[in-house]
């Protein structure tokens, strides 16, 4: 599989938003790094790109747990309700810091490719890639 | 008449006439023997009329045996009747002229027949007695008693017989029967009078008996009717309520039971009639000073021999001031209960707490080490590696570990919580203490510790396996990290068992501490030593895990000797 085109951050902090688009500009995995606040700003990016055939369909997403408006379950929620035309096959990775094993319980029993322990590091990057992608990272 | 000679039939046709004309006056004659209708005869002789009186035929005796009200007759030897009287044609109901010359034996009932001939037999050998009914013409039978006499009556044996009608002696002694039956009964209901006063008298007694003991009671005693109706109440009652016995001797409980305990008394009381089962209640009961004070209320049914209830036995034992005790340590218990609940929801609280601070105090440490590896990546290398930036940069990077060890700890903790409701064991220790020399082998080679175990002999403990070796841990590890600088580590770890606990004990000759007023040894985040590596987490938490397992911790230690962990495992 090739390199994702697009990949999309789900983060209501923005420094951590801007920390992790850094870490993946500098690891130079993808062409357009798309980010969102909440769980709906990134339901809504992630039809409207399905739509639009000439933008770029993010299919990595690393989404954030405690969000306002739309938190990260609910937006698993929403996103599995959707019809499947109006979503691509997208890989969603949780990124928490949430160690209440009530979070962690629900975390396991839901459809999504992983979730991580925050920060983002380039490590955590390479595996997502390597499991998701088949994509072996240049050793620097 | 043969030696006469043949004669003509004239002849023989007249003297036929004149010899039948003699028997019909012979048959006649005997005949009016027979009735008793002529007593003499006046017979034709050749010397002039003779009187012949028939022999025996005495009229008087002849007049009584008539009206004898037995029957008489006479029987000859093949019990054809010779003679009967009036009486016994009566008794027959035949006509008297009709008896003569019959059979008697006509007369005996088909199922007498055998007796009637064996007492003729017996009656022919000189006489006989018996009872026999004799069977009318008209098929009603009469009991009669008969006596059989042997008679020579004109050189002949005839058998007289006399009759007795013994029906009237039947009825005589059916009512002889009756009233002997009559006197029974009379006897005998005098007897049942007699026992029943006697009964009485015993019941007036028991009565008498009983009411003198539960006047006696310090309790209220009571009886009731099997209905229920009060009966009886004890002078207890009286004193108790202020009531007086005289004006008002059955008073109504119902009008001194508290109104909110009176629909369930009455209810039970109910039930308890119905069924015949005990009684048992609590109600309040105005007292005379016009308190109300709980009573607890007991009756049984006392039974009679049949098993029928005669009455209800009750008593009002006071029980206020248990009841009030016990509505006190209720009410004790129901705040206990009520803060223990508190506390709970303030553990969760915090346990929430920890977690949402620790959560939130993450996202800002990570995005401070991450702008921080972003500043340094901006800078110049070279300005990065001179003496002004370098220490900066390494002291904000270990503020940000601690930072992070910090929360990390905290996590910990309330991760322990959850871990207090972990599934317990039998832990056997040895393998336990093993297996955490194992883990800090790298330190216990570096202190060039002696670590002398004996703990084989001791029973496994009741415990989760991962808090044990928590425990373990810390205690071993705390022992390795605080050891004296000047004397090598020596460690000792033992067990032995009181009535309650097993005991754990971990024993160095370290640094030590001290223990007098140590409140803060065993709090959260509280560190004794700074030279070394320590999160202060340690001892608070093997404090919790002891004490949420019902056990605890101990110390003993003297600053600069050494120090004397024991901990606690109920039994």
């Amino acid at each position: 599989m090739p390199l994702p085109p697009c990949i999309l951050l789900v983060d209501d902090d923005q420094t951590t938003n801007y920390l992790n688009r850094l870490l993946l500009k500098r690891l130079a995995v993808a062409d357009e790094l798309l980010t969102a606040q909440n769980g709906l700003e990134a339901l809504q990016m992630l039809q409207a790109h399905h739509q639009r055939p000439e933008l770029n369909e993010p299919v990595l997403v690393f989404l954030d747990v405690k969000m306002p408006v739309m938190d990260g379950f609910e937006f698993l929620q929403a996103y599995e309700q959707l019809p499947a035309a109006h979503k691509a096959e997208t890989v969603i990775v949780m990124l928490t810091t949430s160690l209440h094993p009530q979070d962690v319980e629900r975390m396991q029993q839901l459809k999504i490719a992983g979730f991580l322990n925050k920060p983002l590091t380039k490590e955590k990057v390479d595996g997502v890639l390597l499991q998701h992608f088949q994509h072996e990272m240049p050793v620097e | 008449m043969t030696d006469r000679g043949p004669r003509s039939a004239a002849a023989l046709a007249q003297e036929n006439e004149a010899l039948r004309h003699r028997l019909q006056e012979a048959e006649d004659l005997i005949t009016a023997i027979r009735t008793g209708t002529i007593d003499a005869l006046a017979v034709q002789a050749p010397e002039g009329p003779r009187i012949f009186t028939l022999e025996g035929a005495d009229q008087s005796y002849r007049n009584l045996i008539e009206q004898m009200s037995e029957g008489a007759l006479l029987l000859s030897q093949n019990g054809t009747v010779l003679y009967c009287n009036a009486c016994l044609a009566g008794m027959v109901k035949a006509p008297l002229q009709s008896m003569m010359g019959v059979s008697f034996h006509d007369f005996v009932p088909l199922d007498y027949q055998e007796y009637w001939l064996e007492l003729l037999s017996t009656a022919w050998t000189g006489k006989s007695k018996g009872e026999m009914p004799l069977q009318a013409t008209d098929g009603h039978q009469h009991p009669v008693a008969l006596a059989l006499n042997v008679l020579v009556f004109n050189q002949t044996q005839v058998l007289a017989v006399i009759v007795t009608d013994v029906s009237e002696q039947r009825e005589i002694s059916a009512i002889r029967a009756r009233v002997s039956e009559q006197n029974t009964l009379l006897e005998r209901q005098q007897e049942t009078l007699r026992t029943q006063a006697q009964a009485q008298r015993a019941a007036e007694q028991t009565a008498a008996e009983t009411s003198r003991i539960l006047e006696g009671m310090p309790h209220i005693a009571w009886t009731a009717s099997p209905a229920g109706l009060n009966t009886y109440l004890n002078r207890r009652w009286f004193e108790y309520t202020g009531h007086h016995a005289q004006a008002d001797p059955a008073h109504s409980f119902s009008a001194l039971i508290h109104p909110d305990d009176l629909p369930g008394a009455a209810q039970r009381w109910r039930e308890a009639i119905a069924s015949g089962e005990a009684l048992e209640i609590e109600c309040r009961i105005r007292s005379a000073t016009g308190e109300f004070r709980w009573m607890l209320g007991r009756a049984l049914p006392s039974r009679n021999e049949q098993g029928e209830i005669i009455q209800w036995i009750g008593a009002y034992t006071d029980i206020h001031e248990h009841k009030v005790t016990q509505a006190r340590v209720a009410e004790a218990q129901e705040q206990l209960r009520a803060s223990n609940q508190q506390l709970l929801r303030i553990n969760r609280d915090l346990d929430n707490f920890i977690y949402t601070a620790s959560h939130d105090l993450k996202a800002p440490i990570n995005n401070i080490e991450g702008l921080l590896s972003a500043l340094l990546s901006e800078l110049p290398a070279e300005l990065v590696k001179g003496a002004a930036i370098q220490p900066l940069v390494g002291m904000m990077q270990g503020s940000v570990d601690r930072f992070k060890r910090t929360i990390e700890h905290l996590t910990e903790v309330t991760r322990l919580q959850k871990e207090h409701e972990q599934p317990q064991g039998l832990i056997e220790l040895e393998p336990v203490v093993r297996a955490v020399m194992l883990d800090l082998a790298p330190l216990l080679e570096s202190s060039g510790a002696q670590l002398d175990v004996e703990v084989q002999h001791c029973a496994p403990v009741s415990f989760s396996e991962k808090n044990l070796r928590s425990v373990v841990y810390n205690l071993l590890s705390n022992a390795l990290k605080y050891r004296h600088p000047a004397r090598p580590l020596r460690v000792r770890v033992r067990c032995h068992a009181t009535a309650e606990y097993q005991v754990l004990t971990v024993q160095d000759n370290g640094l030590g501490l001290q223990v007098a007023g140590n409140a803060k040894l065993f709090a959260m985040f509280q560190r004794f030593h700074d030279h070394v590596e320590g999160s202060g987490i340690g001892l608070y938490m093997v404090k919790r895990i002891m004490e949420n397992a019902g056990g605890r911790v101990e110390v003993e230690s003297t600053v600069g000797t050494g120090a004397t962990f024991s901990v606690y495992f109920r039994r």
